[in-house]
């Protein structure tokens, strides 16, 4: 049992992923075929005995609540714990109005109600395996304000554009934070999730709130840097950050590397998400299938190299998938092309042949498409 | 939904001794089928898309795993208010000492109150070991058409091979007139699937008469349907039509196995409007390697090949390592396979490992190879 409640936040106005984000928050977004991104931040929640977690939503909300439903399939207890959805309804059609800071004020009487004494904020848009329970563990230990996870990208230069930076001096206090332009290799990246007392989260929530109408938690942050201690905690093992089309395509990309894999899954911490009662995937006599991902339901016939085809997925006969992201009950006609793409769920490309991007730019195929 | 008027008892305790160490610790409804299925999730999902809520589940040999296994009726939907499953096994009584069931009727007639406590007009009684898709619902509103006593479900057989089922021999209308089991001379084809629909206060009745005759051996083929036909009550035979598979041995369940590979299959387990359900597991996706070739198969999550795998049904978490062969077999869950193993015309057990290099069953063989051991 952990003695902290959960918050997953959802993504600020600089998560940008054009194309799928017209049709779900990013929380929802499928990934590596079989998940949504917000199973890994709930699931590293259950795990570590949280269960008691609220999961602010904002707009496009439907596949993101048909998804989380009860949240059984989480693993919290149907009694004790609860999994519990809170809007932010500024009344206002603007993103930079509902930041989450908005939907923590307008859910503050369900917060502080909350017995929990600390709280864990993870966002839905960023991919990693973590124990919050080891995370609190050392908040409580060193007696810090604020505890903040950070990653050592050595790839700062081409990914993680716009997250947070933390500047951190040498006993890992947070000096202040910073935005990756992208003008260095090796960044301390902040993931976006933070440990803290209930107490402060909500001092800091209110005084957000009285600052700028357009603070998010990530500006008082910021600001509070010189008055609180706020450390950092590295993390290690596999980390991506989901905040525009490229990495969301770079991403499943690079999981399809087994190896590359097994630093985020794990046999003793398993991520969960909402079963489809699919039945197991069916190749046939012409089917030619390597070095991919490939999720329950499927049917396949063609060829399938370098990619992630999604759960319910049909690829005809003579069809050739390469280096693509397929996403669920997709289907991709007889003899069709498709190289350097993101298919969205449920489109159907029987008719045109070619549907080729390339590896710089993956070519984006809109949900229930039919092309 | 509420729930309607008939309940439906899945006789769970078969030991089926033929799959052999198969069914060592397990009862054979709890067998693996499919890549991800037990053989019980078929009744079971059968009574939750035929709109029956309640079903009790009758077990026996080797209980503890099925009896774990099925109490989570959510696993099938089955876990409204109004609904549920319940585990039935044998229990000591006011007036009884705990005793073994004797027999697929005695199975339900200790379970007398369980029944009545939902006081259902109908009660189903299935098998749990038969694997097929079948709308209950349906065979209930031809019972009622029929004004039956109770419907039997039958599946035509080739009549070459009907001398080894229970066969009903049948008028016009489908009345039952005669059942024969296994006879040398068959006068039809319709073989019994072990599927009835009774009327409650009748079967109650006749339950409790024969719990106290000596001579019954308290079987519903051998004492119960021939009694019934032999007061004159109205049976009635309800065809099927479709897939349908008794799985009692080694080479059988292989072969049912098999039967999912072909395109079309009769059995369709991507159907999506009867859906099989079962035991969710929270695994990866699978992956097939930089060396995978796969060709005919079914493969369920968790897997990861690296390896051929030609003909060969493949459950959650199968590791194939790099130039291993899986040929024309079942490879049950959490089977290892090591580098440049072969493995030809077998049923791999589950958890089982197979060292690198080490060769597994026979091509050619007439009859299956059931691996259940470490192969070095």
């Amino acid at each position: 049992m952990c003695n902290a409640f959960g918050i997953v936040n959802f993504e600020g106005p600089d998560v940008r992923v054009s194309g799928l984000e017209d049709y779900r928050p990013a929380g929802a977004f499928s990934f590596l075929g079989r998940y949504r991104l917000i199973d890994f931040p709930l699931s590293n929640m259950t795990n570590s005995g949280i269960d008691r977690i609220e999961v602010f939503v904002k707009n496009r909300q439907r596949s993101l609540i048909e998804h989380l439903g009860t949240g059984r399939h989480y693993n919290i207890n149907s009694k004790r714990g609860k999994l519990h959805i809170l809007p932010v309804e500024t009344g206002v059609q603007n993103d930079l109005y509902n930041h989450d800071v908005a939907g923590y004020m307008y859910n503050m009487g369900t917060i502080e109600e909350l017995d929990q004494p600390y709280v864990i904020i993870a966002p839905s848009h960023m991919i990693f395996r973590y124990d919050f329970s080891s995370f609190l563990e050392k908040h409580m230990e060193s007696g810090a304000d604020i505890t903040m996870l950070y990653h050592v990208v050595d790839t700062a230069k081409e990914t993680c554009i716009n997250c947070d930076v933390l500047n951190l001096n040498k006993q890992k206090g947070v000096l202040s934070i910073d935005k990756n332009r992208g003008n260095y290799k090796t960044r301390n990246i902040s993931m976006e999730t933070y440990v803290m007392s209930k107490d402060l989260f909500v001092d800091l929530v209110k005084k957000a709130a009285n600052t700028s109408s357009l603070y998010s938690f990530k500006d008082i942050i910021n600001d509070e840097c010189s008055e609180l201690d706020i450390r950092g905690v590295a993390h290690k093992g596999f980390f991506a950050c989901i905040n525009d089309f490229k990495s969301y395509y770079r991403t499943n990309m690079e999981l399809i590397d087994y190896e590359k894999a097994m630093e985020l899954f794990s046999d003793d911490w398993p991520f969960y998400t909402r079963t489809n009662d699919s039945a197991p995937t069916q190749y046939y006599s012409t089917s030619d299938v390597c070095n991919s991902v490939i999720t329950n339901g499927c049917s396949i016939e063609g060829t399938v190299e370098n990619s992630v085809i999604g759960r319910g997925c049909i690829i005809k006969k003579g069809a050739i998938v390469r280096n693509s992201v397929v996403s669920p009950q997709a289907v991709i006609g007889e003899d069709v092309h498709v190289e350097y793409a993101v298919v969205d769920k449920k489109a159907k490309i029987s008719r045109k042949k070619d549907v080729l991007g390339d590896a710089q730019n993956p070519l984006y195929v809109k949900r229930n498409d039919k092309i | 939904m509420r729930q309607n008027n008939m309940v439906a008892m899945i006789l769970a305790g078969g030991r089926g001794s033929r799959l052999h160490a198969l069914t060592k610790k397990i009862a054979k409804p709890a067998v693996y089928y499919g890549g991800k299925y037990r053989i019980i999730d078929f009744p079971l999902s059968n009574c939750a898309n035929s709109g029956i809520d309640n079903v009790g589940v009758l077990t026996q040999y080797e209980s503890t795993l099925l009896n774990s296994y099925v109490s989570a009726g959510g696993r099938w939907g089955l876990d409204a208010k109004d609904s549920g499953v319940y585990v039935l096994p044998p229990r000591e009584k006011e007036d009884a000492d705990l005793g073994a069931y004797r027999g697929t009727a005695d199975a339900i007639s200790q379970n007398i109150d369980f029944v009545d406590t939902f006081n259902p007009e109908y009660v189903l009684i299935l098998s749990g070991d038969h694997i097929y898709k079948m709308n209950y619902a349906k065979m209930l509103s031809h019972h009622k058409a029929c004004d039956a006593d109770a419907t039997i479900a039958v599946l035509p057989v080739p009549m070459e091979e009907a001398s080894r089922f229970g066969i009903m021999n049948t008028d016009e209308s489908e009345r039952i007139i005669e059942f024969e089991e296994k006879p040398e001379h068959p006068k039809s084809n319709l073989a019994s699937m072990g599927i009835y629909i009774f009327n409650w206060k009748l079967l109650r009745k006749m339950l409790q008469a024969d719990m106290d005759n000596p001579e019954s051996s308290h079987d519903f083929g051998k004492d119960i349907i021939p009694k019934m036909l032999a007061e004159g009550k109205r049976l009635y035979a309800y065809k099927f039509q479709g897939y349908w598979k008794d799985v009692g041995t080694i080479d059988s369940l292989w072969e049912a196995n098999m039967d999912l590979l072909s395109k079309n299959n009769e059995l369709d387990l991507a159907d999506q409007s009867w859906k099989i359900y079962t035991e969710d597991v929270a695994t990866m996706p699978h992956y097939l390697g930089k060396d995978a070739q796969i060709v005919r198969s079914c493969v369920n999550q968790g897997c990861y090949i690296n390896g051929k795998v030609e003909g060969s049904v493949l459950f959650t978490n199968v590791k194939v390592a790099k130039n291993a062969q899986v040929n024309d077999s079942v490879i049950m869950p959490d089977v290892e396979i090591g580098e440049g193993a072969v493995i030809n015309r077998a049923i791999v057990a589950q958890g089982v490992k197979i060292d690198p290099g080490a060769v597994v069953g026979d091509p050619k063989s007439e009859h299956i190879e059931l691996i259940s051991k470490r192969v070095r």
